[in-house]
Protein backbone atom coordinates (compact mmCIF):
# COMPACT_ATOMS: atom_id res chain seq x y z
CA UNK A 1 0.00 0.00 0.00
CA UNK A 2 2.97 2.28 0.61
CA UNK A 3 4.54 1.66 -2.46
CA UNK A 4 2.02 3.49 -4.73
CA UNK A 5 2.06 6.31 -3.02
CA UNK A 6 5.90 6.64 -3.14
CA UNK A 7 5.90 6.38 -6.77
CA UNK A 8 3.40 8.72 -7.20
CA UNK A 9 5.27 11.09 -4.99
CA UNK A 10 8.42 10.03 -7.52
CA UNK A 11 6.90 10.83 -10.38
CA UNK A 12 5.30 14.29 -9.72
CA UNK A 13 8.86 15.30 -8.12
CA UNK A 14 10.92 14.12 -11.36
CA UNK A 15 7.91 16.11 -13.29
CA UNK A 16 8.12 18.71 -10.80
CA UNK A 17 12.05 19.00 -11.50
CA UNK A 18 11.70 18.48 -15.18
CA UNK A 19 9.26 21.30 -15.38
CA UNK A 20 12.02 23.74 -13.21
CA UNK A 21 14.85 22.62 -15.76
CA UNK A 22 13.14 23.22 -18.51
CA UNK A 23 11.56 26.77 -17.71
CA UNK A 24 13.65 28.39 -15.42
CA UNK A 25 16.06 29.16 -18.01
CA UNK A 26 13.57 31.04 -19.86
CA UNK A 27 11.88 32.13 -16.65
CA UNK A 28 15.65 33.88 -16.11
CA UNK A 29 16.17 34.63 -19.57
CA UNK A 30 13.06 36.60 -19.62
CA UNK A 31 14.00 37.95 -16.34
CA UNK A 32 17.30 39.66 -17.82
CA UNK A 33 15.81 40.93 -21.03
CA UNK A 34 12.14 42.54 -21.00
CA UNK A 35 10.39 39.88 -19.27
CA UNK A 36 7.16 41.72 -20.80
CA UNK A 37 7.75 43.46 -17.88
CA UNK A 38 6.55 47.16 -17.78
CA UNK A 39 9.13 49.64 -17.44
CA UNK A 40 8.78 51.94 -14.14
CA UNK A 41 12.08 54.20 -14.75
CA UNK A 42 14.83 54.85 -16.94
CA UNK A 43 18.17 56.86 -16.75
CA UNK A 44 21.73 56.86 -17.81
CA UNK A 45 24.61 56.09 -16.22
CA UNK A 46 27.78 58.46 -16.63
CA UNK A 47 28.86 56.05 -19.68
CA UNK A 48 25.31 56.45 -21.31
CA UNK A 49 24.53 53.03 -20.59
CA UNK A 50 20.84 52.51 -19.88
CA UNK A 51 19.64 51.95 -16.50
CA UNK A 52 16.20 50.61 -16.77
CA UNK A 53 14.27 50.16 -13.52
CA UNK A 54 11.64 47.18 -13.70
CA UNK A 55 9.55 45.72 -11.26
CA UNK A 56 12.15 42.70 -11.37
CA UNK A 57 14.80 44.86 -10.31
CA UNK A 58 17.46 47.22 -11.75
CA UNK A 59 19.31 46.41 -15.21
CA UNK A 60 22.05 47.78 -17.27
CA UNK A 61 21.57 47.99 -20.58
CA UNK A 62 24.72 48.22 -22.58
CA UNK A 63 23.35 48.07 -26.45
CA UNK A 64 23.75 44.23 -26.25
CA UNK A 65 23.09 42.77 -23.03
CA UNK A 66 21.45 43.22 -19.77
CA UNK A 67 23.76 43.41 -16.49
CA UNK A 68 20.94 43.13 -13.06
CA UNK A 69 22.47 45.83 -10.54
CA UNK A 70 21.31 44.48 -7.22
CA UNK A 71 18.98 46.68 -5.13
CA UNK A 72 19.31 47.85 -1.73
CA UNK A 73 18.19 45.06 0.23
CA UNK A 74 15.95 47.19 2.47
CA UNK A 75 13.74 47.65 -1.58
CA UNK A 76 13.39 43.84 -1.06
CA UNK A 77 10.20 44.87 0.61
CA UNK A 78 9.44 48.47 -1.37
CA UNK A 79 9.16 49.28 -4.92
CA UNK A 80 11.51 52.14 -6.00
CA UNK A 81 9.63 54.49 -8.58
CA UNK A 82 11.77 57.00 -8.99
CA UNK A 83 15.68 56.87 -10.83
CA UNK A 84 18.12 59.46 -11.27
CA UNK A 85 21.33 60.56 -12.24
CA UNK A 86 23.66 63.27 -11.29
CA UNK A 87 25.57 66.05 -12.63
CA UNK A 88 28.56 63.47 -11.81
CA UNK A 89 27.09 60.47 -13.27
CA UNK A 90 26.02 59.19 -9.56
CA UNK A 91 22.74 57.03 -9.81
CA UNK A 92 19.78 57.61 -7.66
CA UNK A 93 16.98 55.88 -6.53
CA UNK A 94 13.75 56.68 -4.45
CA UNK A 95 10.57 55.65 -3.47
CA UNK A 96 7.62 55.48 -0.71
CA UNK A 97 9.24 53.28 2.50
CA UNK A 98 12.87 53.27 0.31
CA UNK A 99 13.53 57.25 0.92
CA UNK A 100 16.89 57.97 -1.29
CA UNK A 101 20.21 55.66 -2.03
CA UNK A 102 23.02 56.63 -3.95
CA UNK A 103 24.68 53.60 -5.83
CA UNK A 104 28.55 53.93 -5.07
CA UNK A 105 30.32 52.80 -8.53
CA UNK A 106 33.49 52.09 -6.27
CA UNK A 107 32.01 49.30 -3.67
CA UNK A 108 29.03 48.69 -6.09
CA UNK A 109 26.92 49.05 -3.04
CA UNK A 110 23.97 51.35 -2.27
CA UNK A 111 23.78 54.03 0.10
CA UNK A 112 21.27 54.80 1.99
CA UNK A 113 20.97 58.85 2.14
CA UNK A 114 17.57 58.92 4.38
CA UNK A 115 19.09 59.96 7.79
CA UNK A 116 18.02 63.74 8.02
CA UNK A 117 15.11 62.94 5.65
CA UNK A 118 11.71 63.47 8.13
CA UNK A 119 10.62 59.53 7.02
CA UNK A 120 10.85 57.20 4.26
CA UNK A 121 7.51 58.45 1.99
CA UNK A 122 9.79 59.99 -0.86
CA UNK A 123 7.93 59.48 -3.79
CA UNK A 124 10.24 61.11 -6.55
CA UNK A 125 13.99 62.35 -6.40
CA UNK A 126 15.27 64.81 -9.06
CA UNK A 127 19.25 65.70 -9.18
CA UNK A 128 20.43 69.34 -10.54
CA UNK A 129 21.33 69.46 -13.97
CA UNK A 130 24.65 70.89 -13.60
CA UNK A 131 25.32 70.90 -9.32
CA UNK A 132 26.88 67.41 -8.17
CA UNK A 133 26.10 67.32 -4.60
CA UNK A 134 22.37 69.37 -4.96
CA UNK A 135 19.48 66.82 -4.75
CA UNK A 136 15.83 67.17 -4.39
CA UNK A 137 13.07 64.74 -3.09
CA UNK A 138 9.55 65.24 -2.80
CA UNK A 139 8.05 63.78 0.35
CA UNK A 140 4.46 63.54 0.74
CA UNK A 141 3.90 65.27 3.73
CA UNK A 142 6.66 68.04 4.11
CA UNK A 143 7.01 68.61 0.42
CA UNK A 144 10.03 69.81 -1.24
CA UNK A 145 13.43 68.94 0.45
CA UNK A 146 16.85 70.20 -0.99
CA UNK A 147 19.79 68.66 0.04
CA UNK A 148 23.29 70.66 -1.47
CA UNK A 149 25.61 68.24 -0.04
CA UNK A 150 24.88 64.79 -1.56
CA UNK A 151 21.78 64.16 0.56
CA UNK A 152 23.65 64.00 3.93
CA UNK A 153 21.25 67.20 5.17
CA UNK A 154 18.12 67.52 4.04
CA UNK A 155 16.30 70.60 4.24
CA UNK A 156 12.76 71.53 3.96
CA UNK A 157 12.64 74.18 0.94
CA UNK A 158 8.64 74.25 -0.41
CA UNK A 159 5.78 72.70 0.20
CA UNK A 160 5.66 72.32 -3.72
CA UNK A 161 3.26 72.45 -6.09
CA UNK A 162 -0.35 72.28 -5.17
CA UNK A 163 -1.52 68.52 -6.61
CA UNK A 164 1.07 65.78 -4.96
CA UNK A 165 4.07 65.13 -7.07
CA UNK A 166 4.66 62.15 -9.19
CA UNK A 167 7.82 62.73 -10.85
CA UNK A 168 9.82 65.44 -11.37
CA UNK A 169 13.06 66.69 -12.73
CA UNK A 170 15.61 69.56 -12.56
CA UNK A 171 16.46 71.63 -15.82
CA UNK A 172 19.35 73.76 -16.93
CA UNK A 173 17.04 75.63 -19.43
CA UNK A 174 17.96 79.22 -19.30
CA UNK A 175 16.08 82.19 -17.84
CA UNK A 176 16.27 81.12 -14.44
CA UNK A 177 16.76 83.66 -11.37
CA UNK A 178 18.89 80.99 -10.30
CA UNK A 179 20.11 78.01 -11.59
CA UNK A 180 17.79 76.32 -13.88
CA UNK A 181 14.07 74.93 -13.37
CA UNK A 182 12.18 72.43 -11.43
CA UNK A 183 9.48 70.55 -13.03
CA UNK A 184 6.94 68.45 -11.34
CA UNK A 185 4.65 65.98 -12.71
CA UNK A 186 1.90 66.00 -10.45
CA UNK A 187 -1.80 63.92 -10.60
CA UNK A 188 -3.42 67.30 -12.66
CA UNK A 189 0.04 68.06 -15.46
CA UNK A 190 2.89 69.54 -15.51
CA UNK A 191 3.61 72.34 -12.90
CA UNK A 192 6.74 74.51 -13.36
CA UNK A 193 9.23 76.62 -10.71
CA UNK A 194 12.46 78.01 -11.04
CA UNK A 195 15.06 76.17 -9.20
CA UNK A 196 14.33 78.92 -6.24
CA UNK A 197 11.33 77.34 -5.49
CA UNK A 198 9.65 80.82 -6.33
CA UNK A 199 6.52 80.12 -7.53
CA UNK A 200 4.76 77.16 -8.91
CA UNK A 201 2.84 77.44 -11.70
CA UNK A 202 1.47 74.92 -14.55
CA UNK A 203 3.14 74.59 -17.67
CA UNK A 204 0.83 74.77 -20.14
CA UNK A 205 -2.73 73.70 -20.12
CA UNK A 206 -1.78 69.62 -20.46
CA UNK A 207 -3.74 67.96 -17.65
CA UNK A 208 -3.83 64.16 -16.56
CA UNK A 209 -1.69 62.43 -13.78
CA UNK A 210 2.14 62.47 -15.07
CA UNK A 211 3.66 59.18 -14.51
CA UNK A 212 7.47 59.90 -16.17
CA UNK A 213 9.40 63.69 -16.83
CA UNK A 214 12.46 64.21 -18.62
CA UNK A 215 14.43 67.16 -21.11
CA UNK A 216 16.61 66.96 -23.87
CA UNK A 217 19.86 68.35 -22.52
CA UNK A 218 21.15 69.11 -25.83
CA UNK A 219 18.21 71.83 -26.15
CA UNK A 220 16.49 72.11 -22.80
CA UNK A 221 13.41 73.52 -23.98
CA UNK A 222 12.33 70.25 -25.32
CA UNK A 223 10.19 68.57 -21.93
CA UNK A 224 8.63 65.17 -22.56
CA UNK A 225 5.99 63.62 -20.23
CA UNK A 226 3.93 60.39 -20.36
CA UNK A 227 -0.01 60.92 -18.93
CA UNK A 228 -1.44 57.83 -18.84
CA UNK A 229 0.56 56.12 -21.14
CA UNK A 230 0.49 58.88 -23.76
CA UNK A 231 3.78 60.20 -24.69
CA UNK A 232 3.74 64.36 -24.86
CA UNK A 233 6.38 66.65 -26.14
CA UNK A 234 6.82 70.53 -25.49
CA UNK A 235 9.21 72.67 -27.60
CA UNK A 236 9.28 75.86 -25.13
CA UNK A 237 9.91 74.77 -22.17
CA UNK A 238 6.28 73.43 -20.93
CA UNK A 239 4.21 76.06 -22.38
CA UNK A 240 2.85 74.12 -25.20
CA UNK A 241 2.32 70.35 -25.85
CA UNK A 242 1.30 67.92 -28.65
CA UNK A 243 0.86 64.16 -28.22
CA UNK A 244 3.65 61.60 -29.85
CA UNK A 245 2.74 58.79 -31.34
CA UNK A 246 4.40 55.69 -29.97
CA UNK A 247 3.39 51.86 -30.85
CA UNK A 248 2.76 50.98 -27.50
CA UNK A 249 1.74 52.29 -23.91
CA UNK A 250 4.47 54.69 -22.76
CA UNK A 251 5.87 54.04 -18.84
CA UNK A 252 9.05 55.49 -18.41
CA UNK A 253 11.52 57.90 -20.73
CA UNK A 254 15.50 59.40 -20.67
CA UNK A 255 17.77 61.22 -22.72
CA UNK A 256 20.46 59.33 -23.92
CA UNK A 257 23.53 60.96 -25.53
CA UNK A 258 24.24 57.90 -27.90
CA UNK A 259 20.51 57.04 -28.87
CA UNK A 260 18.37 60.32 -28.57
CA UNK A 261 14.81 59.82 -26.70
CA UNK A 262 14.59 56.68 -25.01
CA UNK A 263 10.73 55.38 -23.73
CA UNK A 264 10.14 51.87 -21.89
CA UNK A 265 6.87 50.70 -22.68
CA UNK A 266 3.81 48.70 -20.99
CA UNK A 267 5.08 45.61 -22.66
CA UNK A 268 8.77 45.79 -20.88
CA UNK A 269 10.30 46.99 -24.52
CA UNK A 270 12.59 49.57 -24.72
CA UNK A 271 12.26 51.92 -27.97
CA UNK A 272 14.43 54.88 -29.42
CA UNK A 273 13.57 57.52 -31.81
CA UNK A 274 15.41 57.67 -34.76
CA UNK A 275 16.10 61.25 -36.63
CA UNK A 276 13.18 60.51 -38.98
CA UNK A 277 11.04 60.45 -35.74
CA UNK A 278 10.73 56.41 -36.45
CA UNK A 279 10.43 54.14 -33.40
CA UNK A 280 12.93 51.63 -33.22
CA UNK A 281 13.49 48.84 -30.34
CA UNK A 282 16.45 48.70 -28.89
CA UNK A 283 17.15 44.71 -28.72
CA UNK A 284 18.33 43.80 -24.95
CA UNK B 1 22.28 107.14 52.35
CA UNK B 2 24.39 109.08 50.30
CA UNK B 3 27.66 107.56 50.49
CA UNK B 4 25.50 104.39 49.18
CA UNK B 5 24.49 106.26 46.59
CA UNK B 6 27.59 107.75 45.43
CA UNK B 7 29.25 104.70 44.58
CA UNK B 8 26.26 103.32 42.62
CA UNK B 9 25.82 106.60 41.12
CA UNK B 10 29.33 106.15 39.48
CA UNK B 11 29.23 102.23 38.31
CA UNK B 12 26.16 103.17 36.83
CA UNK B 13 26.63 106.85 34.73
CA UNK B 14 28.99 105.18 32.59
CA UNK B 15 26.99 102.00 32.18
CA UNK B 16 24.11 104.12 30.87
CA UNK B 17 26.65 105.81 28.97
CA UNK B 18 28.18 103.12 27.66
CA UNK B 19 24.34 101.85 26.80
CA UNK B 20 23.55 104.57 25.09
CA UNK B 21 26.69 104.42 22.68
CA UNK B 22 25.24 100.65 21.78
CA UNK B 23 21.55 101.59 21.20
CA UNK B 24 23.20 104.45 19.28
CA UNK B 25 25.06 101.66 17.31
CA UNK B 26 22.13 99.29 16.97
CA UNK B 27 19.88 102.13 15.45
CA UNK B 28 22.37 102.02 12.18
CA UNK B 29 20.59 99.29 11.18
CA UNK B 30 17.20 101.30 11.39
CA UNK B 31 18.61 104.24 9.48
CA UNK B 32 19.29 102.01 6.54
CA UNK B 33 16.01 100.81 6.84
CA UNK B 34 14.62 104.02 7.15
CA UNK B 35 16.38 105.16 4.49
CA UNK B 36 15.39 102.00 2.38
CA UNK B 37 11.45 102.52 2.86
CA UNK B 38 11.80 105.99 1.65
CA UNK B 39 13.36 104.54 -1.74
CA UNK B 40 11.57 101.90 -1.71
CA UNK B 41 7.77 103.96 -1.58
CA UNK B 42 9.59 106.55 -4.11
CA UNK B 43 10.29 104.08 -6.96
CA UNK B 44 8.76 100.63 -6.29
CA UNK B 45 5.48 100.76 -4.21
CA UNK B 46 3.64 102.21 -7.45
CA UNK B 47 4.22 99.02 -8.84
CA UNK B 48 4.40 96.94 -5.77
CA UNK B 49 2.40 97.82 -2.98
CA UNK B 50 2.80 100.22 -0.42
CA UNK B 51 3.53 97.72 2.11
CA UNK B 52 5.24 95.03 -0.45
CA UNK B 53 1.74 93.47 -0.97
CA UNK B 54 1.64 93.79 -4.98
CA UNK B 55 -2.20 93.09 -6.38
CA UNK B 56 -4.14 90.56 -5.57
CA UNK B 57 -3.32 88.40 -8.77
CA UNK B 58 -0.03 89.01 -9.15
CA UNK B 59 1.02 85.33 -9.44
CA UNK B 60 -0.82 84.96 -12.86
CA UNK B 61 0.08 86.90 -16.06
CA UNK B 62 -2.19 89.20 -16.72
CA UNK B 63 -4.13 90.49 -19.88
CA UNK B 64 -0.61 91.25 -22.30
CA UNK B 65 0.83 87.92 -20.82
CA UNK B 66 3.07 89.25 -18.81
CA UNK B 67 3.79 88.23 -14.88
CA UNK B 68 2.71 90.99 -12.95
CA UNK B 69 5.18 92.56 -10.09
CA UNK B 70 5.39 90.23 -7.30
CA UNK B 71 4.54 91.05 -3.52
CA UNK B 72 7.53 91.22 -1.38
CA UNK B 73 6.16 90.90 1.86
CA UNK B 74 5.95 87.17 3.31
CA UNK B 75 3.27 86.21 1.31
CA UNK B 76 5.66 86.59 -1.98
CA UNK B 77 9.07 84.85 -2.79
CA UNK B 78 11.35 88.01 -2.32
CA UNK B 79 12.88 86.19 0.45
CA UNK B 80 14.10 83.14 -1.32
CA UNK B 81 16.97 84.94 -3.40
CA UNK B 82 19.98 85.76 -1.90
CA UNK B 83 20.80 89.59 -1.59
CA UNK B 84 23.63 89.24 -4.55
CA UNK B 85 20.62 88.25 -6.30
CA UNK B 86 18.43 90.78 -4.90
CA UNK B 87 20.91 93.51 -5.97
CA UNK B 88 21.19 92.13 -9.36
CA UNK B 89 17.24 92.43 -10.08
CA UNK B 90 17.16 95.98 -8.98
CA UNK B 91 20.41 96.81 -10.24
CA UNK B 92 19.65 94.76 -13.70
CA UNK B 93 16.06 94.63 -13.99
CA UNK B 94 14.11 91.13 -15.26
CA UNK B 95 11.57 89.93 -16.84
CA UNK B 96 10.36 86.58 -16.62
CA UNK B 97 11.36 84.08 -19.65
CA UNK B 98 7.72 83.13 -20.46
CA UNK B 99 6.65 86.79 -20.43
CA UNK B 100 4.30 86.96 -24.22
CA UNK B 101 6.40 90.65 -24.78
CA UNK B 102 9.65 91.58 -24.69
CA UNK B 103 9.79 94.32 -22.60
CA UNK B 104 11.97 94.76 -18.99
CA UNK B 105 8.78 94.52 -16.76
CA UNK B 106 11.18 95.49 -13.61
CA UNK B 107 13.06 97.97 -14.87
CA UNK B 108 17.18 98.43 -14.18
CA UNK B 109 17.66 100.91 -11.32
CA UNK B 110 21.56 100.82 -11.33
CA UNK B 111 21.51 104.27 -13.06
CA UNK B 112 19.06 106.12 -10.77
CA UNK B 113 19.99 104.54 -7.35
CA UNK B 114 23.50 104.00 -5.65
CA UNK B 115 24.69 100.70 -4.69
CA UNK B 116 24.33 102.24 -0.94
CA UNK B 117 20.74 102.74 -1.97
CA UNK B 118 19.89 99.36 -3.48
CA UNK B 119 21.48 97.82 -0.25
CA UNK B 120 19.32 100.10 2.10
CA UNK B 121 16.24 98.62 0.09
CA UNK B 122 16.75 94.90 0.17
CA UNK B 123 17.63 95.74 4.18
CA UNK B 124 13.69 97.14 4.14
CA UNK B 125 12.54 94.48 2.10
CA UNK B 126 13.43 92.27 4.94
CA UNK B 127 11.62 93.68 7.34
CA UNK B 128 8.62 92.61 5.40
CA UNK B 129 9.29 88.31 5.98
CA UNK B 130 9.10 86.44 9.13
CA UNK B 131 11.41 85.19 11.50
CA UNK B 132 11.91 82.00 9.75
CA UNK B 133 12.03 83.63 5.78
CA UNK B 134 15.29 85.82 6.93
CA UNK B 135 16.85 83.02 8.32
CA UNK B 136 16.06 81.25 4.78
CA UNK B 137 17.75 84.03 3.07
CA UNK B 138 20.96 84.87 5.23
CA UNK B 139 21.27 81.12 4.51
CA UNK B 140 21.02 81.47 1.12
CA UNK B 141 23.01 84.54 0.82
CA UNK B 142 25.61 82.69 2.69
CA UNK B 143 25.77 80.21 0.03
CA UNK B 144 25.69 82.52 -2.87
CA UNK B 145 28.82 84.61 -0.79
CA UNK B 146 30.16 80.57 -0.76
CA UNK B 147 29.64 79.63 -4.26
CA UNK B 148 30.98 82.81 -5.38
CA UNK B 149 34.05 83.02 -3.03
CA UNK B 150 35.04 79.50 -2.71
CA UNK B 151 38.04 79.49 -0.17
Amino acid sequence: MKVIPYRLNSAVSGFLLFTLATVMPALLQAETANGGQSVRAMTTNSSSVLLVLRNSGLFAFDGHSATAIPLPQSASAFRPSSLTKGADGQLYIGGPGLGVWRYDNVSERWQSLNDTLPDLGITAVAAHATEPGTLYAYHSQAGMLRSRDGGAEWVKVDSGPREPVQAFLHSDMPGSMESGWLFAGTTRGVARSMDCFCFWGDAGELRGLVSAIDYDPSAPENVYVVIEGQLHHSPDGGETWAGLDTPQAVTALTFSSTEGLVVGTENGDLLSRNVSGKWVPLNE
Amino acid sequence: MNRCLFPAVLVLVPALAMAKVGSTTSERIPVEVTEGRQIYEQYCAACHGGQGEATADWSKPDEKGEMPPPSHDESGHTWRHSDAMLFRMIAEGWRHPFNKTNRLTMPAFKDILTDQEIQSVIEYLKTLWTDDQRRYQQSESQDANQAENPS
